[in-house]
């Protein structure tokens, strides 16, 4: 079953488009393409579990999927452009590191993703495509959150990483139960409005979102 | 069954307690009530629970099972002696504490205080009880994490501030290695289970004992206040609020002293002769240095918080003494020895309590803790007068009180040792028993002192000219303690064997040949025996003969008030009294070379030097412990931290980059086939 899934040319073609919108990420410094290509990356994720849910036949991952496409690629990049329009952020993104390192640090991660999911024996050799995929996602969300001085970078960044566990699940387990699922959506949500609300107290305290002037809290 | 309702019944008084302390938060008086008086109700569940457990049955209540952990409670007659004590104590200070919190009301949240006392004992019961080390260690933390709330309760002042750093990092330390001595004993039994770990601990390869033996040493002395780890509790202790320092000094150090019974006796079995002597040394060393430290102090209750050391240097003696006996097969001999501990266990937390109460009720009358400022006092206060007074008989081992009875066995158990077949170990028993005659010397001297200097003469400052009795539940918690002092102390007998039966099962045999008639000869072996009941009948019939006699043949005499004769001097203010410095400079010359007393004499002159204008006296002995151990590991420590400091450069992107760079280290060696 896990094969036919997987294994199709469709799914492949999807989760190759979630590492390109990954990639667009990167290759961004502007905070609303980036935004939009996270909203990108989660509806094609709602579309992986369209198709697992298609194939597998079970009712519960259309509700993920339609989950998915409800809050990850429609509320959460609505409280994104929300955030930026408010505090009149400059839209332009500032860097530790630029975007052609970024990009070939990007394509390096992939790299060692891929022969890290090779070297752990899994199963079959088509999920293990899904599951290099997702822990590519997790690694260059890390990426992100380490080389953007924007706090709305970070969040970006770790719910890049959160898309990747998703995938990484969705493509080991078919789905977990959708309790287990349903409180991990609450969970993202709830994260995303506390950070906006640190970001708002954040830019009331240094009249900007820079972390880089979270320095001076050191004792 | 009806074991289980106890149980319940206590944990849950004590959690109503705790939760209607909360809830009336606002009402300091309706909230001292409802937190103290259901705390003593609950220690009324524990005592009845206790007994019916030393006289029966051991008890056992699981809450969830699993292969691999079971959570429940275990009570055997250690752990039921252990409730009674804490009971027995939490009963009077509770009731104490009802009048004791007034001190606090409207000035600190009473809530906040109830809530954390409730909450405090709660955990001493759970950790006399907890069947297995992963529930032990929850149960430990919880325990030492809100005494130390309780000890920085008054927190605005900083000197208890640093009181409290001291304490949790003590007790931080102390846990550190309770934790790698279960650890061990966990590995060597293949279970966490405290049932697995006395079953099969003792069949445990000998270097492993070894290091459980010291890890646990270390860990719960730290907690018990052994000598070199004793420096927290001259800071804790006072610190506390009084009714709490009178659990922790009374109760809460002695739950160390169960897990050392338990550690030694009930996991490692017999042990090795070494074990014995390194705890016997020890002991002695905290005997003798906590008496004398606490001589040179004239804060009433860092004094206390010294006599602790001291005696649970006394109790550990008996322990050790034990613990020799049965390394070298003499069982009966052992069961003496614990029974000598155990006595002084509950003896010190019967007086030490009683002791702390009574220095609170000082501090609640003339809020000071200077022993130099107080005098006088025995007019003012008459009945924390006699109750202290009883409770210093007590500590100081004078008969017929219940300090001589288990002292008086220590000595015995010690003496016995003439029976041990290595001279050496007989030697170092023997000169141990020197010891201890030398502390319970010196501890009559520091309570003639403290009582003397507190209680007698006149007013020695302003702060005591207006005391007065504290309020009757202060002094009800404190007469119950002292008729306890004396009951143990004249009714031995009756206690002896039930300690006995407690004592049996860890070291294997009972003391067979007792006899319990009015005295307290114990051996048939080597018979020494002394009849504290007779020395009591005697005290009252020698005491009331003068007064009969008086009445029957003298009848009426003249009585005249008059001035005390004071040399020729005419003694008219409080300057020409002996001061607590004066009378304790004869000892401090004596033992200059522990002391190393330090003194500076400043003059500041006026003009000429004819005229002295300002005179300060400062004397001070010299904390040998933290100058030459702690403050240089402490420096160690502080440099090494500021070193790894630069690692912490408070930017959010470096935090991340540590993170993401170990997870691609750790991508490398999976894929490098490491995993």
């Amino acid at each position: 079953m896990s094969e036919l899934v997987f294994g199709s040319k469709i799914m492949q073609l999807i989760i190759a488009l979630i590492l390109v919108s990954t990639f667009m990420i990167l290759g961004s410094t502007r905070l609303y393409s980036c935004v939009r290509a996270f909203g990108i990356q989660s509806f094609l994720l709602a579309s992986v579990a369209g198709i697992v849910a298609y194939s597998t036949g079970r009712y519960e991952i259309y509700i993920i999927a339609l989950l998915t496409l409800v809050i990850k690629a429609a509320v959460i990049p609505y409280i994104f452009i929300y955030i930026i329009r408010e505090i009149k952020v400059k839209r332009e993104i500032d860097l530790y590191v630029n975007i052609s390192p970024s990009l070939i640090i990007g394509g390096v991660l992939i790299v060692i993703s891929y022969y890290l999911i090779r070297s752990i024996n899994i199963r079959t050799e088509l999920s293990s495509f899904a599951l290099s995929a997702s822990m590519s996602l997790v690694s260059i969300g890390l990426f992100i959150m380490i080389s953007r001085k924007k706090a709305i970078m970070q969040m970006l960044g770790i719910l890049i990483m959160e898309n990747g566990l998703f995938l990484g699940a969705i493509s080991l387990t078919h789905g977990m139960p959708l309790l287990v699922e349903l409180g991990i959506f609450f969970d993202v949500l709830i994260g995303v409005l506390i950070m906006g609300i640190l970001i708002f107290r954040i830019n009331k305290t240094f009249e900007c979102i820079d972390t880089d002037m979270l320095k001076t809290l050191i004792g | 069954m009806e074991y289980t309702y106890l149980l319940i019944g206590l944990i849950i008084s004590y959690l109503i307690g705790a939760a209607s302390s909360i809830i009336l938060n606002k009402k300091d008086h309706l909230c001292a009530c409802a937190a103290f008086i259901s705390a003593s109700i609950a220690s009324v569940f524990g005592i009845i629970l206790s007994l019916s457990v030393v006289f029966g049955e051991t008890f056992t209540f699981t809450l969830s099972s699993s292969s691999f952990l079971n959570f429940g409670f275990f009570v055997d007659r250690l752990s039921a002696f252990f409730i009674l004590l804490i009971s027995i104590a939490v009963f009077a200070v509770s009731i104490y504490s009802i009048g004791y919190a007034k001190e606090y009301f409207g000035k600190k949240n009473i809530g906040y205080l109830g809530f954390l006392y409730n909450i405090f004992i709660l955990s001493m019961i759970l950790v006399v009880t907890a069947n297995n080390a992963v529930m032990f260690l929850i149960v430990w933390e919880l325990m030492s994490v809100i005494s130390y709330f309780l000890v920085v309760y008054e927190h605005e002042k900083p000197e208890v501030r640093k009181a409290g750093f001291i304490y949790i990092v003590m007790t931080h330390i102390g846990t550190g290695f309770i934790i790698l001595s279960f650890l061990i004993l966990a590995s060597g039994s293949g279970s966490f289970d405290f049932e697995t770990f006395s079953s099969t601990g003792a069949a445990m390869p000998q270097m492993l004992k070894d290091l459980v033996f010291l890890f646990a040493l270390i860990g719960f002395g730290a907690k018990a206040g052994i000598v070199p780890l004793h420096i927290w509790l001259p800071y804790a202790h006072p610190a506390a609020p009084s009714n709490v320092s009178a659990l922790m000094s009374g109760v809460m150090i002695k739950t160390a002293i169960y897990m050392l019974i338990r550690v030694f006796f009930d996991f490692l079995g017999a042990g090795v002769l070494w074990w014995g002597v390194l705890v016997l040394i020890l002991a002695s060393a905290s005997a003798l240095l906590g008496v004398m430290y606490a001589l040179m102090e004239h804060d009433i209750k860092r004094l206390l918080a010294y006599h602790s050391v001291e005696n649970i240097g006394i109790i550990l003696i008996g322990i050790s003494v034990s613990m020799i006996f049965v390394s070298s097969g003499y069982t009966e001999l052992a069961a003496f020895g614990l029974i000598a501990g155990l006595y002084h266990t509950v003896n010190h937390a019967v007086f030490k309590s009683l002791l702390f109460m009574g220095a609170g009720s000082l501090i609640y009358s003339t809020h000071t803790r200077n022993m130099e400022d107080m005098g006088g006092l025995l007019k003012k206060m008459p009945w924390t007068g006699l109750f202290f007074l009883v409770g210093s008989i007590s500590i100081s081992a004078l008969p017929p009180l219940n300090g001589f009875v288990s002292e008086w066995l220590t000595f015995q158990a010690q003496l016995l040792s003439i029976n041990l077949s290595d001279n050496i170990i007989k030697i170092a028993v023997l000169s141990s028993g020197a010891a201890l005659a030398l502390t319970s010397a010196l501890a009559a001297a520091c309570f003639v002192k403290a009582f003397g200097i507190s209680f007698l003469a006149l007013p020695r400052s302003k702060a005591v000219e207006h005391a007065k009795e504290g309020p009757k539940s202060m002094l009800f918690g404190m007469g119950t303690l002292s008729l306890l002092c004396i009951i143990l102390g004249v009714l031995p007998f009756y206690f002896v064997p039930v300690l006995n039966s407690i004592a049996a099962p860890l070291v294997g045999t009972t003391i067979s040949k007792v006899t319990f008639d009015l005295s307290l000869a114990v051996f048939s072996l080597r018979s020494e025996s002394i009849s504290t009941m007779w020395l009591f009948l005697m005290l009252f019939i020698f005491l009331s003969l003068p007064f009969i006699l008086a009445l029957a043949v003298g009848g009426r005499t003249p009585t005249k008030t008059y001035d005390t004769w004071g040399c020729g001097q005419p003694v008219t203010t409080a300057r020409n009294e002996y001061t607590a410095t004066a009378f304790s400079k004869p000892i401090r010359m004596w033992l200059g070379n522990i002391y190393r007393p330090h003194r500076e004499i400043q003059i500041t002159y006026a003009g000429s030097p004819y005229f002295k204008e300002r005179l300060t006296f400062d004397a001070q002995v010299e904390p040998i412990f933290e100058k030459y151990m702690y403050e240089p590991v402490a420096g160690l420590v502080v440099s090494v931290s500021r070193i790894l400091r630069v690692i912490q450069t408070g930017s959010i992107h470096a935090y991340l980059a540590y993170i993401f760079i170990t997870l691609i280290i750790l991508f490398a060696f999976v894929i490098s086939g490491g995993g």
